[in-house]
């Protein structure tokens, strides 16, 4: 048998801005860092811009101390990830496997579990059963494609898969709740009704923390603040507690990296000022708003006034985003609603038996919940819009390390579960049944 | 996952009390636990016919995490005496994650063992359980 005590299983959660990873059992995952990783083309072979993997992930028989030569070898592009991002180097890339949530580049979700496994938890794969988190909206073939990599790849003993959606439920302890995890890349609304996902009901929405981050340096930008990346000055004590700031010049560093590296000030600033207004943001009304003053990295200070109110409103109110100069709307404009919209419509796609069990049981987690204000501000405006003699509330950990980590937490604790050792899927069950079998045992 | 996450046993003396309670109504709430060594769901306590609601919310602990059956008696508009078994699944705020996880999870397990149950709560604070709550989920 599996897990229990003496082999601890490792639970994974690879969200759209950061991947979380750890021992089953624990409180908090061991490690956590950025999702997207910095890549280098190898020049001299093909120019092709991206080699394709899939013909030969899963034919890899090394698995070593160097798993950065392997995957060289492998492919034409060199992978840098967690703190080597922090470097900035020579025609280094930024990219995201993940794309509204589901993986689109295989090869780099591969590089970030090896990240974890070996470089991380400094752990082998082929000794620990598995738990990864999925998206609510995972299809089927992204199902198997991630089982056949960890059985082929990774040669892991056991595996399960488990919806985050089911995850963040069963930690605030309803097997019945209405999930709407605000992440980094999207946000994500689904019911959970007696443990499992109701397909119908999940809705998402691209309007997740890196938007608003986004928006937030645009907005700045527009008012004339230019952020320095932190690699791009040098600070030199003049005197005594007189610095001065000389600019650096990096001609090969690429636009993503730049763009990462101002992402993260942006980010930074936008997790220090901004809460979410009582109101529907109004411009007139909070013109006058007193400000509140951020220090950027090469030492100038900045003003945020009524960006501190508007930004987070923008998930209440998508359309706020296309008063800000340089965020070019969404396409397809319809589409996009806001917060509460999208609990209600949730709601409303499920049965009407259980509606008002969901209406009572709205779950708040993901890293953006943890902005000020924002569970008062859901919870009032879904109940003005909801039926009369429904109970509206809205629940969030008081903790924001369990709200960030609510999916990681409920997969810690399920793969822990001595009760739970029997639905591993199995390496033997994989080798006789095929890797679709992964869909009748992680349901 | 509901069944699957499960996996905790029942012991049989749940189902037994349950059954007095349904048929011979000896019972007016059934407090079940989970018992951690044993990983299965034992009876923690029973309250007598004579005992009220009152007994009943006393009976749930503030910071742990249970199961109850409570058997409500009241009379419809029409005079008529009634009587619905109530299942709540009872997860305080405060209760430790790990314990809420195995409670939800089991959930589903133990409910299909006790067949009758005609109104299921959750709730993490008493308001939830409130006897307004259980008044308006009866009718």
């Amino acid at each position: 048998m599996y897990g229990g005590d003496e082999v601890s299983a490792i639970v994974i959660d690879v969200g759209s801005y950061s991947c979380k990873a750890g021992y089953a059992g624990d409180d908090t995952p061991k490690c956590v860092f950025p999702s997207v990783v910095g890549s280098i083309e190898q020049t001299g072979d093909t120019d092709e811009a991206k080699p394709e993997k899939e013909a030969d992930s899963g034919s890899d028989p090394k698995n070593g101390s160097k798993p950065m030569d392997v995957d060289k070898a492998k492919t034409k592009r060199k992978f840098y990830l967690g703190q080597e991002l922090e470097f900035r180097r020579e025609h280094m890339e930024v990219i995201s496997p993940l794309k509204d949530g589901t993986v689109i580049d295989w090869e780099v979700v591969d590089n970030i579990w090896n990240h974890a496994f070996r470089r991380r938890l400094l752990i082998n794969p082929e000794e620990h059963p598995m738990l990864i988190a999925e998206p609510s909206t995972n299809s089927g073939q992204q199902r198997e494609k991630a089982a056949e990599l960890m059985f082929e790849k990774y040669k892991v003993p056991a595996l399960f898969l488990a919806k985050n959606a089911v995850l963040t439920s069963f930690a605030s302890g309803r097997a019945t709740s209405l999930v709407v995890d605000c992440g980094g890349g999207s946000t994500v609304v689904s019911a959970v009704h007696d443990g499992y996902v109701l397909q119908k009901s999940a809705a998402t929405s691209p309007i997740g923390g890196e938007f608003l981050t986004d928006c937030m340096m645009k907005s700045l930008e527009s008012k004339g603040v230019v952020i320095r990346p932190k690699y791009s000055f040098k600070k030199k004590e003049v005197r005594p507690g007189d610095y001065k700031v000389v600019d650096l010049d990096f001609p090969n560093t690429t636009d993503s990296y730049r763009l990462y590296c101002m992402r993260a000030i942006a980010s930074d600033i936008k997790e220090s000022v901004c809460r979410v207004p009582d109101t529907p943001f109004d411009e007139v009304a909070y013109a006058n708003v007193p400000t509140t003053s951020y220090e950027l990295p090469d030492g100038q200070t900045i003003e945020v006034g009524a960006d501190r109110f508007k930004i987070p409103d923008i998930l209440f109110n998508p359309y706020l985003s296309q008063t800000i100069p340089g965020i070019d709307g969404f396409g397809d404009s319809t589409s996009i609603r806001g917060l509460p919209r999208m609990v209600l419509d949730s709601v409303n796609r499920c049965d009407v038996d259980i509606r008002k069990e969901l209406l009572s049981n709205i779950l708040l987690s993901g890293g953006l919940s943890s902005i000020l204000q924002i569970k008062e501000r859901l919870e009032k405006e879904v109940l003005e819009e909801s039926p009369q003699n429904a109970r509206v509330k809205v629940l969030a950990s008081g903790s924001s390390m369990e709200r960030r980590f609510s999916v990681w937490i409920g997969g810690s604790i399920l793969a822990s579960l001595g009760s739970f050792q029997q639905m591993w899927f199995s390496k033997a069950e994989y080798e006789e049944h095929g890797v679709s079998y992964i869909q009748r045992k992680c349901p | 996952m509901a069944n699957a996450a499960s996996g905790m046993a029942v012991d049989d003396e749940c189902k037994l009390k349950f059954l007095e309670l349904k048929a011979k109504r000896t019972h007016r709430f059934i407090i079940y636990k989970i018992d951690d060594k044993k990983k299965m769901v034992v009876v923690e306590k029973v309250g007598e016919p004579a005992l009220n609601y009152e007994d009943f919310a006393a009976s749930l602990p503030t910071n742990e995490c249970r199961y109850a059956i409570f058997d409500y008696d009241f009379v419809t508009e029409e005079n008529c005496q009634k009587s619905k078994i109530f299942f709540v699944a009872w997860s305080p705020d405060t209760a430790r994650v790990r314990s809420k996880m195995i409670y939800a999870s089991s959930k589903e397990r133990f409910k299909r063992e006790l067949d009758g149950i005609q109104v299921e709560l959750q709730a993490t604070d008493p308001t939830e359980v409130g006897f307004d709550v259980i008044q308006g989920r009866a009718n």
